[in-house]
């Protein structure tokens, strides 16, 4: 297992030097040299333009002019933002990353878990009535225009029944007497540790438990050990960090819609995905087996059926990925999320060359490791393909 | 020990009666099983043998209640360990697959589930109906299982992918075992294997049943393997049983024309030369069945009498019963001229 | 008549029509696909919703040649701002913006005005008339017909990048399967490069550095589309194609690659990339869409410039209802693409080999 890990983090590596050399040779292609870009904002001074003509390369050979690159990227410096002068693009970047990754990923949870825990339970159900209605409403959120859908999200549930933020990440008013010690960046980054850490415990909860084969005690030890994990969240949050928890929850009140909005556009297809695929499986002999063995039907539906129907809509997860991250970028524009999506938008406007070339390729970066993930989950998931030696 | 002196000293473990089963179609009603009735004793080798279609498959998944939704047993019982299961809910059944009575399906190396483990897939069944066990006692018993069947005990943690098609049944077997039911079904278990693994799991089932003194009903539509397994011989016919008998009786005198066609239409690579006689038309649909005797379309001795009256089904001699009206034209098998 | 003259009359028969006959099994090919498409209710759905728009965009300049004043209606320059007296009411309690406007706004015209007086506002956007049936747009400009404008550029957009996407999707799909080695993974690996990253950041880095117009955009989507997703699914069905008999029979009787490639593997895979023209028209327009809703493209009239005017000038997210600035361009875009989308699956049900064993 670890060794396909390598092999995987290996090939990544080749496609992203692939990527740089083909940015690279994008930004040569522009019209113009790259020159012109700086030269004609006023902002630089006759330094800095010397300066970043010699870290851009447009000294020297071709040849050096590609390694200098590649090695300006590999180690971070990723050059001076035009729009944000004189702010590094990594120090932007840096800080507007965990954003979109905390968008993305509660969204591609939230969205694959409704749509596969709905899809499972219609195959099994079969019922003839909801059958055309569901697959309406799947096509539906798998057609509809998504800035226009995500307009009309924030229209109907910020403006009409005014129960979310229509955008951004916080509300500046609430924030005008937060103490100096902290900053929104340093709150959002201990909500993301505080996720983090509890969803691994109640990861790990789960696989201890489900080991153990005395039914009645691990029930316990699951449902005891999420009560005290939570537990021991909202007490963290209420005592240690408590100066930092109405700000937490301005954040987090801010994520909520456009979170749902992403999910909600990516849950139609893996729900008819899911459908198709339980149906397929319900055919299989192992389940007439299960049957024969006396098995309950939820035992049956969920521990036979859905484990392998989870198999295409894994796959399909991984060619979602790219549409969902792009959908992001959507999302982080429509609701002024301030995430790299939104960074890449803006740049791009104001052709901020350094600062749209970074945060394509953090984009990049993400989409690589989120293909490693789920092509390590497929593994886990499947035995078949797991190399034995 | 012959039949006979078993079956003196048991009470049957199985005792169908007048077991009818009908599914329901867009065009009307399959009478997929109609009016059958045998026993079967402990320890005893029940062979059903049939063309396509003649309803054993059905009766089997009848037995176990694994029906498909648009089908209804109409009539009669099925007394298993002392209760009706034809009238229990899936619900209350549940207690009794496996437990006591389990099925090995045809195709059955397909019964695995990829992503467990088959050791584990056994467990689960076991896990299930003796809740007490705990799992290094399971364990053990999957391993003396194993050796049964000739598998070896480091298999117990591989995938069923890392079997071959005759090691998946053979574990297969091997799983219906494993809650030590009463009966055990084998619906075409040499299917999709080769001769000679054809032949191992062949002897591996006998040995099993010998050894556990289980009692197993074999089904298949290949007289040479029914033969050869069985005590005991049940021929079925667009639904209904037509003859029930010792093998070792049926097979030299059947008394039903449809057995005689049947056994006729078989080459014989060890037994005498015969001709072979083929079995004309095919069966009937089971829609709108024949009126009188099913086989009456196909059958070479057919009178007035076979179309619009139904043969009973009559015990003509010690444990040997027929469903014709005409048994006594039914010639002996081997004294055919050619 | 003697058996030379049947012979004959056979011979010159067969002869005479062979093109005829392929015609009529064309024909008949034809017909039992329609059949079972139309079967289809999805496809119909979406079949109907394409011809729809279809009559809207070619409705247009006739429109503007006969019944329309291209001062008033042309959907980039024209103008019309109907005047309306409205009542001034205090901030905050517009209720009928058609009648009443507030102390704000109204002072942005004259300072000196007061709750209770009335002023004449000239409508910009105006609310839906008889002379204007959706309105008219922030710059004064009628809705329906941009509408029915953009619909024209949606078409024509799609049509391209279908186009592109089929051509350089079969060609490499084939050629790939054909020849096999190097040549395969090569074009294999570009295209899981194509598909990893993400399709709207490349759109949007593109458009940052070049600036497109719609032909443009077109051809690149179909240039990326066409060497992605596209490739490997063409590659599969050709190499299915490719291993069967009668290819092998074509090259015993003398057919060289060339030959092979053209007569014979892409004529079989036609059919499915047919298929993902569908889809393929339905990212285009999804795509041009989103990108003028960012605002980054140099185009003057489309659904998603409708959208992205109503926006940047803030009239989607205020308090009154601009409705027909929202609705009629959104619903647009997903019923166009949309129904793209569903002839597309409704074709897949027909055409591709996997599905249809049902």
């Amino acid at each position: 297992m670890l060794k396909y890990v390598g092999k995987r983090v290996a090939q990544s590596l080749i496609v992203f030097f692939v990527f740089l050399t083909a940015t690279y040779f994008l930004l040569q292609a522009q019209p113009g040299d790259i020159s012109d870009q700086f030269l004609s904002n006023p902002k630089l001074t006759q330094e800095v333009r010397d300066q970043y003509a010699e870290r851009l390369g447009l000294t020297g050979t071709p040849l050096q002019q590609y390694i200098r690159y590649i090695k300006n990227f590999t180690t971070g410096n990723l050059g001076v933002s035009f729009s944000e002068y004189p702010r590094q693009v990594w120090d932007i970047l840096k800080e507007r990353v965990p954003r979109t990754v905390a968008l993305f990923f509660f969204a591609t949870l939230l969205s694959f878990l409704v749509g596969f825990k709905s899809g499972k339970v219609l195959a099994w159900r079969r019922g003839k009535r909801g059958e055309n209605l569901i697959t309406v409403v799947g096509v539906f959120f798998q057609t509809v225009f998504y800035p226009w859908f995500a307009l009309i999200m924030i229209r109907t549930f910020s403006f009409n029944f005014k129960l979310f933020p229509g955008g951004k990440f916080l509300n500046v008013e609430k924030w005008i007497d937060k103490p100096d010690t902290f900053d929104a960046n340093s709150v959002f980054g201990r909500m993301l540790a505080t996720a983090a850490v509890l969803g691994l415990t109640l990861l790990v909860l789960e696989v201890v438990t489900r080991r153990m084969h005395n039914r009645v005690i691990s029930q316990r030890i699951v449902w005891g050990g999420r009560i005290l994990l939570v537990g021991i969240v909202v007490v963290w949050w209420m005592t240690v960090w408590s100066v930092m928890l109405p700000y937490a929850l301005d954040i987090g009140d801010h994520l909520i819609l456009p979170t749902i909005t992403l999910a909600l556009i990516g849950f139609g297809g893996t729900m008819l995905l899911t459908r198709a695929s339980m149906l397929e499986t319900l055919r299989e002999d192992y389940i007439l087996t299960a049957r024969a063995k006396g098995l309950s039907s939820k035992t049956i539906r969920d521990k036979h059926a859905a484990r392998n129907a989870l198999l295409p809509v894994t796959t399909s997860l991984v060619i979602s990925l790219a549409f969902l991250i792009g959908g992001g970028v959507i999302t982080e524009t429509v609701f002024s999320w301030p995430g790299m999506g939104q960074t890449l938008l803006s740049a791009a406007l104001q052709e901020d060359v350094p600062l749209v070339i970074g945060s394509f390729t953090f984009i990049a970066v993400l989409a690589l490791v989120a293909h490693i993930v789920v092509d390590v989950l497929y593994m886990y998931l499947d035995p078949r393909i797991r190399v034995g030696d | 020990m012959t039949f006979d002196q078993r079956a003196a000293i048991a009470t049957p473990v199985l005792d169908v009666q007048h077991l009818t089963m009908h599914y329901t179609v867009k065009k009307g009603e399959v009478q997929a099983v109609d009016d059958v009735s045998f026993t079967l004793a402990q320890g005893e080798a029940l062979g059903l043998v049939g063309e396509s279609g003649c309803g054993k498959t059905s009766i089997a998944m009848t037995l176990i209640r694994l029906l498909a939704d648009n089908a209804k047993i109409v009539d009669g019982k099925v007394i298993l360990a002392g209760t009706d299961v034809a009238r229990l809910t899936d619900e209350q059944m549940r207690k009794h697959r496996w437990s006591d009575i389990s099925m090995v399906f045809q195709g059955a190396m397909n019964a695995w589930n990829p992503v467990y483990k088959v050791g584990d897939q056994i467990w689960e069944a076991m896990e299930l109906h003796f809740p007490d066990m705990v799992e290094t006692e399971g364990r053990e018993r999957i391993a003396e299982l194993f050796e049964l069947v000739g598998l070896g005990p480091e298999l117990i943690d591989r995938y069923p992918h890392e079997f071959s098609g005759g090691m998946r049944q053979r574990a297969i077997i091997a799983m219906a075992l494993s809650c030590d039911p009463k009966i055990i079904i084998a619906d075409e278990p040499t299917t999709a294997l080769d001769v000679i693994v054809q032949d191992q799991i062949l002897r591996e089932l006998k040995h099993v049943q010998e050894t556990l003194g289980m009692a197993i009903i074999y089904i298949s539509h290949d007289v040479a393997v029914i033969a050869e397994v069985s005590d005991r011989i049940g021929v079925m016919y667009a639904g209904k049983l037509v003859e029930l008998g010792a093998t070792d009786e049926v097979f030299p005198h059947p008394k039903h024309p449809y057995t005689y066609l049947l056994l006729a239409s078989t080459p014989s690579v060890k037994g005498p030369r015969r001709k072979l006689a083929p079995l004309e038309g095919e069966p009937p649909d089971l829609l709108k069945p024949p009126t009188g005797c099913r086989f009456h379309p196909r059958c070479p001795w057919a009178t007035e009498i076979c179309t619009s009256e139904e043969p009973p089904f009559n015990e003509i001699s010690e444990g040997h019963s027929v469903a014709c009206w005409h048994t006594e034209e039914v010639p002996e098998l081997g004294r055919l001229e050619g | 008549m003697s058996a030379p003259d049947l012979l004959e009359g056979t011979v010159a028969a067969s002869e005479e029509a062979l093109w005829r006959i392929r015609l009529r099994l064309a024909w008949r090919g034809f017909r039992k696909g329609w059949s079972s498409f139309v079967a289809n209710r999805i496809g119909l759905v979406g079949l109907t919703i394409i011809t729809l728009y279809g009559l809207m965009a070619l409705a247009h300049p006739i429109l503007m040649h006969t019944v329309w004043d291209p001062k008033i209606y042309d959907p980039v320059v024209g103008y019309d701002a109907p005047v309306t007296t409205k009542v001034i009411v205090p901030d905050g309690e517009v209720v009928d913006i058609a009648t009443q406007v507030d102390l704000f706004s109204a002072r942005l015209i004259n300072p000196m005005l007061k709750v209770g007086e009335t002023l004449d506002v000239t409508e910009q956007p105006a609310a839906p008339s008889r002379t204007h049936l959706l309105g008219t747009d922030p710059l004064g400009r009628d809705v329906l017909s941009q509408l029915m404008y953009s619909t024209r550029a949606a078409f024509m957009l799609g049509i391209v990048a279908a186009l592109v996407t089929v051509g350089i999707g079969t060609t490499v799909g084939s050629v790939s399967a054909f020849f096999g080695g190097i040549v395969d993974t090569l074009f294999m690996r570009l295209a899981d490069l194509i598909i990893l990253v993400p399709f709207l950041p490349i759109l949007i880095v593109l458009s940052a550095l070049f600036h497109f117009e719609l032909l443009h955009l077109a051809i690149l989507i179909g240039v990326l589309s066409g060497f992605g997703g596209t490739a490997i699914i063409l590659k599969s069905q050709a190499l299915s194609v490719s291993v069967k008999p009668f290819i092998d029979a074509a090259r015993v009787a003398g057919g060289g690659r060339m030959h092979l490639i053209f007569r014979h593997i892409i004529p079989n895979v036609l059919p499915l990339s047919f298929l993902y023209m569908m889809f393929s028209v339905t990212d285009a327009i999804s795509s041009e869409a989103t990108l003028s809703f960012l605002g980054l493209l140099n185009i003057n009239m489309s659904w998603g410039i409708m959208i992205y005017t109503a926006n940047s000038q803030g009239y989607l997210l205020s308090s009154a209802s601009y409705w027909w600035l929202l609705l009629p361009a959104g619903l647009s875009v997903t019923l166009l693409a949309g129904s793209f989308y569903l002839v597309g699956r409704a074709m897949d049900e027909i055409i591709n080999p996997r599905l249809r064993r049902r």
